[in-house]
């Protein structure tokens, strides 16, 4: 047997290394990232990277951070699992191995020049956050921009300064509400969906962005379409277990599509017919 | 180009094509009707006439466990992306095997490339060799038309009785043929035996399956909500031998395994199945196929409808593997009879 | 970083899985390398009775003395590992829960069989908290030391759960049905690398049943190949005995 190092091998991973992470929730812990060439992760909003514990091993998670900030990213890991269980371990200083980002993102260059109803569920806030802080970085360039947020219970916020910060601005919408309210808390009560038909909005120059649970998807949809904004501006991300992110394990296919390479980022018309979608 | 090859030299053609680079041809199992592709030196080892081997050359082209990145932790982290692959012939791979590897070829070749496959793919020679005869009634090869030879080759023998007919199709085709020169030349008697015997071929290898191969999309449009597929859920017993077996399937799981002092090791890729039920699952515990019908239904829509639009051919080359090796007695012929019935009531 | 202390014990079993742990062979010395190995009967003769880092049970739970036992084990040991099958699924032990206690003690003990309490066998994880599982009869060294590995990195090890015709398939094995032999791979764990089989044998269940196997497809497979159930089920139980408990 022979063997010899492929340079340009799909699975090289770039080393990174952690600058600053803060535990966001019980579940939930935010890391700023770095790569360690110095170049820029140069992704779109809504694109995943892989993230690799040599000896443990690699999992696909949304970068959260918007492209326009180019020297580091951010990514929110939810621990669920044993990778993510001991990413949750790191700290400042650490390191972790890159591959990507992958995937096709939000198409902000489509985007551009519409109205945009951002709607995100639990960690949905996660990939949505890096197309707000984008579309907020770049705020000329579209419409009106609506925020929905929902999630089970208020101690569940993800960004939660960054959400204060979304609320007192005037130049977007922004609502949020929880399934179950905690006593001190003034806010909405109520699925996210209860959210939906208040906003006013011209459906025909709208694009709707949606990142929650799969449970969500149906029901938003259903709103969205009540609306009249039409299929193809329904974006929809999808969460399926990546192993490769080239387009060849399998893994994360949803009938003839690859989520790794064709989404995670779909419209409404791409998918609406595909019953393993939803 | 053709030659000849008369059938005294083929143990001398074997044992000079051993010495050139590790050699590998079908070998029967003892004592049962079960193949193998194997390292072999001689003639005598070779089963000339067999049915599938247990399982495709798949395995040479992408093995069932392989390293794709080697590392070390022990202070930062260090890896390298490594392959690792042997030079080698095959000898004696059935036209429904060339056509799973050109399946194979056509996935690692997309974009984003995967060079552990292209690397170990190109040390590989291969040897086609004709089925003069129909191997079992699992086949459907005619369907999906890999009856005959078309390219996915550097050598390709058809039996001749007293000696096979050698079509040359690569330049490293011609150098075996050159270095090892136990070769005649081909006059037009031989090529009219060649036609003959394809030609009696396209009378016995008939439709397999009541349907003509470009009506399956359509069929498969039609069938996705069919109770065929409920069915299966009752048989099917999860056991990955259908995909496993497929010379076109290649999904895989990506593992990380360190050495007992925790500092080096290695990421490698296993076979996986997206019949097994871990397979569609994801971290917060839905699982996207957890009915064993939607597994079965999936393998299926995987052979005959998805890879239509993305490489303009099916993922199924009518091996009939997955039929041969199946306990529950799932037949992919009966499957896609129940199918058209289905869709005809 | 100081070595983790694991010490091995042994409940009611044949110690044929400390003995594998003891034929390692030259791996051995990695493994005593990465562990300091405190008390380990088959091996050394030194005792150990404080904190330990890792406790590695062999054997199942078979009378009240081992109940308690196991339970004082529990209590020291930060992290539990059962291996083989006597300890992760009862194993060839749980045959004794097919008949009467006071037959069997008296067939066992003659006249005295009173002075030997006995009750249902069981797995040490429906006695005790397990953390990590290393199946098979006996194990298979390469999965002892992956879990081992497991341990040391503190993650989880999950066995697999699909049955052994996966791996058996990949090491490209002549199926045990076309040679018209009865295997219960088709039902059982995998994990093993097919080790039986690879050797000419077949599966015996010794890796206890996947978690969800088709009951009714297995058994339209026995009545095609005109196997008895009860033929079957009697295979099944010779390992999975235990698995009735809960």
């Amino acid at each position: 047997m022979e063997k010899m190092v492929i340079k340009d091998s799909s699975y090289r991973i770039k080393k990174a290394k952690i600058l600053h992470t803060k535990k966001m929730t019980e579940n939930e812990k935010f890391f700023e990232i770095v790569l360690k060439s110095g170049e820029s992760l140069d992704h779109e909003p809504g694109q995943f990277v892989m993230i690799s514990l040599l000896g443990i091993g690699e999992i696909p998670i949304s970068v959260c951070s918007s492209p326009t900030r180019r020297d580091s990213f951010d990514i929110c890991v939810r621990a669920v699992g044993k990778v993510t269980t001991c990413i949750h371990k790191l700290e400042a200083g650490d390191e972790v191995g890159i591959r990507g980002p992958y995937g096709k993102g939000f198409p902000v260059s489509i985007l551009e020049g519409n109205s945009l109803l951002i709607i995100a569920g639990g960690l949905g806030i996660a990939p949505l956050r890096s197309l707000i802080n984008y579309v907020l970085a770049n705020r000329r360039d579209f419409g009106m921009v609506h925020i929905l947020l929902g999630c089970k219970e208020p101690k569940e916020l993800l960004f939660s300064e960054e959400l204060e910060q979304w609320n007192e601005r005037t130049d977007l919408y922004y609502a949020c509400t929880v399934d179950r309210a905690a006593p001190d808390w003034a806010g909405n009560v109520g699925l996210i969906t209860t959210l939906i038909p208040g906003v006013d909005i011209e459906p025909v120059r709208t694009f709707a962005a949606v990142v929650g649970p799969p449970v969500m998807y149906k029901f938003v949809i259903k709103e969205l379409l009540a609306k009249e904004i039409p299929e193809r501006q329904i974006l929809l991300s999808f969460e399926r277990h990546m192993k490769c992110g080239n387009g060849k394990c399998g893994r994360c296919q949803i009938q003839s599509l690859y989520c790794c390479q064709d989404g995670p980022v779909f419209n409404y018309e791409q998918i609406k017919n595909m019953s393993e979608a939803f | 180009m053709y030659v000849i090859l008369g059938k005294e030299r083929f143990n001398d053609f074997i044992s000079r094509l051993s010495e050139m680079r590790r050699l590998f041809a079908p070998a029967v199992l003892k004592g049962y009707n079960n193949f193998a592709f194997e390292k072999v030196t001689s003639g005598k080892e070779i089963a000339i006439k067999y049915i599938p081997t247990i399982l495709p050359p798949k395995k040479f082209f992408i093995p069932q466990r392989e390293t794709l990145l080697e590392f070390n932790i022990a202070q930062g982290i260090d890896a390298e992306a490594v392959v690792e692959y042997e030079p080698m012939t095959i000898f004696g791979v059935h036209t429904c095997d060339l056509a799973g590897i050109q399946c194979l070829n056509m996935v690692f070749s997309e974009r984003p490339k995967d060079y552990n496959y292209l690397t170990r793919g190109s040390k590989i020679v291969l040897i086609g060799l004709e089925c003069n005869e129909y191997c079992d009634e699992y086949a459907s090869c005619n369907l999906v038309n890999a009856t005959f030879p078309c390219g996915g080759y550097d050598l390709f023998f058809t039996d001749l009785g007293d000696y096979f007919v050698i079509h040359v199709n690569t330049r490293s085709g011609d150098e075996i043929i050159k270095e090892i020169g136990s070769f005649e030349k081909v006059d037009t008697s031989h090529i009219n035996e060649l036609e003959k015997l394809r030609e009696k071929k396209r009378k016995v290898f008939g439709n397999e399956v009541p349907i003509e191969g470009k009506h399956i999309p359509e069929l498969f449009d039609r069938s996705f909500g069919a109770s065929v597929w409920k069915d299966l859920e009752e048989r099917c017993l999860a056991c990955g031998n259908c995909t496993n077996v497929c010379p076109t399937c290649y999904c895989f799981d990506i593992r990380d395994e360190v050495e007992l002092n925790l500092e080096s090791g290695i990421r490698y890729r296993v076979w996986y199945s997206c019949q097994l039920e871990p397979f569609a699952k994801v971290a917060g515990g839905i699982n996207f196929r957890k009915e064993r019908s939607a597994r079965q239904k999936h393998r299926y829509y995987r052979k005959f409808r998805y890879p239509v639009d993305r490489f303009t051919r099916f993922f199924c080359t009518g091996c009939g593997r997955c039929t041969r090796t199946c306990m529950a007695g799932i037949s992919l012929k009966e499957t896609l009879n129940d199918l058209i019935k289905e869709s005809e009531s | 970083m100081e070595k983790p202390k694991v010490a091995f014990f042994d409940f009611a079993c044949c110690e044929g899985c400390q003995l594998q742990v003891a034929n390692i062979g030259e791996g051995l010395l990695d493994v005593l390398g990465s562990i300091d190995v405190v008390e380990f009967r088959e091996v050394m003769s030194e005792k150990w009775d404080k904190e330990l880092d890792v406790a590695i049970i062999e054997g199942s739970i078979t009378n009240p003395h081992a109940v308690e036992r196991i339970k004082q084990i529990r209590e020291r040991a930060k992290v539990l590992i059962a291996y083989g099958s006597c300890a992760t699924i009862g194993g060839v032990n749980g045959m004794k829960n097919n008949f009467s206690f006071d037959d069997i003690r008296k067939y066992v003990y003659g006249d005295s069989y009173q002075f030997f309490p006995t009750e249902i066998t069981k797995a040490v994880h429906q006695a005790v908290k397990v953390d990590y599982f290393v199946n098979g009869c006996p194990i298979y060294i390469p999965e002892f030391i992956t879990v081992l590995k497991a341990v040391l990195q503190g993650i989880p090890y999950d066995v697999p759960d699909y049955p052994v015709c996966v791996e058996c398939k990949l090491n490209e094995n002549v199926c045990m049905y076309d040679r018209e032999v009865t295997c219960l791979g088709t039902v059982t764990k995998a994990g093993c690398n097919s080790w039986c089989i690879n050797n000419g044998n077949i599966c015996y269940g010794c890796r206890g049943m996947v978690s969800n196997p088709n009951e009714k497809g297995a058994q339209d497979v026995l009545t095609k190949y005109k196997i008895p159930m009860d033929l079957v089920l009697n295979k099944m139980n010779m390992y999975n005995k235990c698995r009735e408990i809960f």
